[in-house]
């Protein structure tokens, strides 16, 4: 991908450590970009990566990257693990989408996408839903489940609330979104999250994270003008996703982009156990390319041998370009410790799903 | 009636008659910081204004495009990010990313662009909307030095002063011509300038409506520039004739003792004199507008690497503009003595412009300069055609004949006939 790796990308990379992300006073343009001009300017920069200020972007990406909520967890009496969310609708807000791009977001709980749900299978799933928008909306989990549950002809209006309930089954990796009529504006507008259900027997301890594939369309025309990883175009570019040499990387994958047919994921310099929709333990193939439709998904495993910086992306280039590329650094196992904090190990965040405060960024941590 | 209100209004006092004068500036101002004010604003605000961005011209440089953006909508916008061919690109915005309403800007994109390929520039504002532009083929933008202008100065002579002076030489011929032939070939010049006065509109009217705003108002500037252009040279050339007229009288008046009646016959005289040489000179300044906006064209066929296309623009503006020499000529025919030298001075105001026109189109062009220009030219050429269609009217009255015959109606035909033909080889 000689293409992409030629990109202004590397530009802002190369200045992942600096902790003030101001790219838009007076500055240069194309500072390490090989093949293009480098530019001084007088005026201000457009810069599509580095965003001014965190505090009005829809999702902190990293944050969101390795946050899986287990819910409230308490056992019934017949043994039954009972567990319990909150999810809140709201379609009012203008947030942040890419660096200087304000765009009107549906969302649950006010990312996109919103929260990682998980549990183990047989658990008991009950998801409380309150409609805070002014539009009607619901809450669709794919899985195995009655109809009453399939959020699909129950829509529930502006101010309403509803209880789902369904046993988490089948084991696998799942999208849950809003599927009120006109269905393509609610999912394209950020009305998506992921539901992960663990085989009882766990899968084997790694560093764990959720992607999510998407796009927005910011000018109404049903054609994408951003496409990304976790919610902000290029976002793991200006940070790199830190993972260890020779360690277990297990991604929990979700398409979840409107309007295109297809999207895909591509790892650089690598290849994944790829497991489809992740309800069987076998991998179904070993690559380094998966082509996913929407609302297809699968979990992805694999190690990296070799330290350094790894591109992953979009290997359908467009997609690429306008946003959907990420890296990994890769820490050299033999190198002296870093103060790299294992957030997988202690994977149980928060209990209580809905908590305001998520989407705020930490500039200064992400990037040490 | 009327007397009661003279009356009236001869009691008004001078202060009075000021305070009327300011009265109407005074409330007009309150009524429109009132639409300014909140309570104005709150009754306004219904719908939503929606930005817009033009892109007025983009430039390719060394290594880089440059989009010369405008903010042509309701509101104040701010610019978020740029893109080429759809793909999201590092830039710079100079002066600023924030345009209030009207201001420009330019977008500079670091970009290694490959000539003669199509761009689309796109510019996406804070609020998502998207706006592009496209280039058909990408082509380095001009520094003007010594070899560019003189190979603009060699195609503009090439197309403009030399096929005009070959027409010249058609005066002799004209001449000789009895009045049905004549006015065969005054018709035949009136036909071909009809053809380049509406190509001319709607050459500016296609600029307008791919380069320009629609904020300008730009079909409106056409028409009120062909009509305002008409109307000045009208004027210009009625003046013109009349003075020269008169001078003539006068000078005769101061030789010889002539009685009254026989000035007015003198003056009759000059003016049959007068008139075609103004006539001619007219067609040559509309031509040379005309011929400003050919330079551009060609230039811009230049400038864009269509090497094709420039050629064919060459030959068919040659052959085409061939026959504009005809046009000046025709007037003059008849009119008694040979007047080299101001035809060969009238050649170069029709031609020379060309030159002009390619530099200008080379170097700096600008759209809307470039349809005000064509649009002065129409209303320039218009204006010819008006003279010289009450010029055949009054030949062909004197010969006791109609304006409308045979001889003229397919001299008009034809006309406007051969500028179509040689207009396809463009």
């Amino acid at each position: 991908m000689a293409i992409l790796t030629t990109g202004f990308v590397l530009s802002s990379f190369n200045q992942s450590s600096v902790k003030a992300q101001d790219h838009s006073k007076k500055g240069i343009v194309g500072e390490h970009t090989p093949g293009y001009n480098l530019l001084e300017t007088v005026g201000d920069v457009l810069d599509p990566i580095s965003f001014n200020s965190a505090e009005k972007a829809i999702i902190d990406p990293m944050h969101y990257l390795r946050e899986f909520n287990y819910g409230r967890v308490s056992t019934l009496s017949d043994g039954v693990v009972l567990r319990e969310f909150t999810l809140i609708a709201s379609d009012n807000k203008v947030k942040e989408i890419s660096p200087g791009i304000f765009y009107n977001v549906w969302t649950f709980n006010g990312t996109i996408p919103g929260p990682t749900l998980r549990a183990t299978e047989g658990d008991l799933i009950r998801i409380n839903f309150i409609n805070n928008g002014s539009k009607f909306h619901s809450i669709h989990t794919h899985g195995i489940h009655k109809a009453e549950m399939d959020g699909v002809f129950e829509g529930i209006a502006p101010g309403g609330k509803f209880t789902y309930e369904f046993i988490a089954q089948p084991f696998g990796v799942f999208p849950y979104h809003c599927h009120m009529q006109p269905l393509e504006e609610h999912i394209s507008h950020g009305l998506y999250g992921v539901y992960i259900v663990d085989p009882k027997t766990p899968r084997p301890l790694a560093d764990e994270m959720v992607m999510v594939m998407n796009g927005y369309d910011t000018d109404f025309d049903t054609e994408n003008n951003f496409y990304t990883v976790n919610g902000i175009p290029y976002y793991y570019m200006e940070h790199p996703i830190q993972i260890e040499q020779d360690r277990l990387v297990r991604v929990y994958l979700v398409n979840m982009l409107e309007f295109d047919p297809i999207n895909n994921f591509h790892l650089h310099a690598n290849m994944y156990q790829l497991y489809r929709s992740g309800t069987n333990l076998v991998p179904d193939e070993y690559t380094d390319m998966v082509t996913m439709s929407q609302g297809e998904r699968g979990i992805l495993e694999f190690k990296y041998k070799f330290p350094g910086q790894y591109m992953f992306h979009a290997h359908k280039t467009e997609f690429a370009e306008k946003g959907w590329m990420g890296l990994f650094f890769v820490k050299d196992s033999k190198a002296p410790q870093s103060n790299f904090d294992d957030v997988n190990d202690n994977n149980t965040t928060s209990s209580i799903v809905y908590s305001q405060n998520r989407s705020k960024f930490n500039l200064e941590e992400v990037s040490k | 009636m009327e007397k009661e209100e003279r009356s009236i209004y001869r009691h008004i006092s001078g202060k009075k008659l000021i305070a009327f004068a300011i009265i109407p500036f005074v409330v007009l101002t309150a009524m429109i910081l009132f639409l300014f004010s909140p309570i104005g604003q709150s009754f306004l605000n219904s719908g939503v204004p929606m930005p817009e961005v033009t892109i007025e011209k983009i430039e390719f440089q060394e290594g880089r495009i440059v989009a010369f953006i405008r903010n042509t909508g309701p509101v104040d916008i701010t610019v978020a990010q740029a893109d080429i061919n759809d793909r999201i690109q590092l830039a710079a915005i100079e002066p600023s990313r924030s345009l209030p309403r009207l201001t420009e800007a330019q977008v500079i994109i670091p970009f290694p662009w490959n000539p003669a390929e199509p761009y689309e520039v796109g510019i996406t504002t804070s609020d998502g909307a998207r706006f592009s532009k496209n280039v058909e083929a990408a082509a380095q933008v001009l520094t003007p030095n010594v070899e560019q202008v003189l190979l603009f100065a060699i195609i503009g002579a090439y197309v403009g002063i030399i096929p005009i002076m070959i027409g010249l030489l058609w005066y002799p011929f004209i001449r000789r011509l009895n009045t049905n032939k004549y006015n065969f070939f005054l018709s035949l010049t009136a036909g071909l300038l009809v053809f380049l006065g509406i190509d001319a509109v709607l050459e500016s009217n296609e600029i307008i409506s791919e380069n320009v705003a629609a904020i300008f108002n730009g079909q409106v500037l056409i028409v009120m520039v062909v009509i305002v252009s008409f109307l000045v040279l009208l004027y210009a050339s009625e003046t013109l004739t009349q003075r020269a007229a008169k001078k003539s009288v006068s000078a005769n008046y101061s030789t010889s003792s002539l009685s009254s009646s026989s000035a007015s016959t003198t003056s009759q005289q000059q003016q049959e004199l007068i008139k075609p040489l103004a006539i001619s000179l007219m067609i040559a300044i509309g031509i040379g507008l005309h011929n400003f906006g050919e330079g551009l064209a060609i230039s811009a066929a230049v400038l864009l690497g269509k090497a094709a296309l420039g050629t064919f623009l060459i030959v068919g503006f040659t052959l085409h503009n061939t026959t504009e020499g005809l046009a000046i000529v025709a007037p003059i025919a008849k009119s008694g003595q040979v007047m080299i030298r101001k035809l060969i001075v009238m050649g170069f105001i029709a031609g020379a412009p060309t030159i002009a026109g390619a530099w200008i189109g080379g170097f700096l062009y600008s759209p809307l300069a470039a349809v005000i220009f064509l649009s002065v030219g129409a209303g320039a050429i218009f204006q010819v055609v008006y003279s010289i269609v009450s010029w055949i009217s009054h030949t062909s009255s004197r010969n006791r004949k109609s304006l409308i015959n045979a001889s003229t109606i397919a001299g008009f035909a034809i006309g406007m006939l051969i500028m179509y033909t040689t207009g396809l080889l463009i």
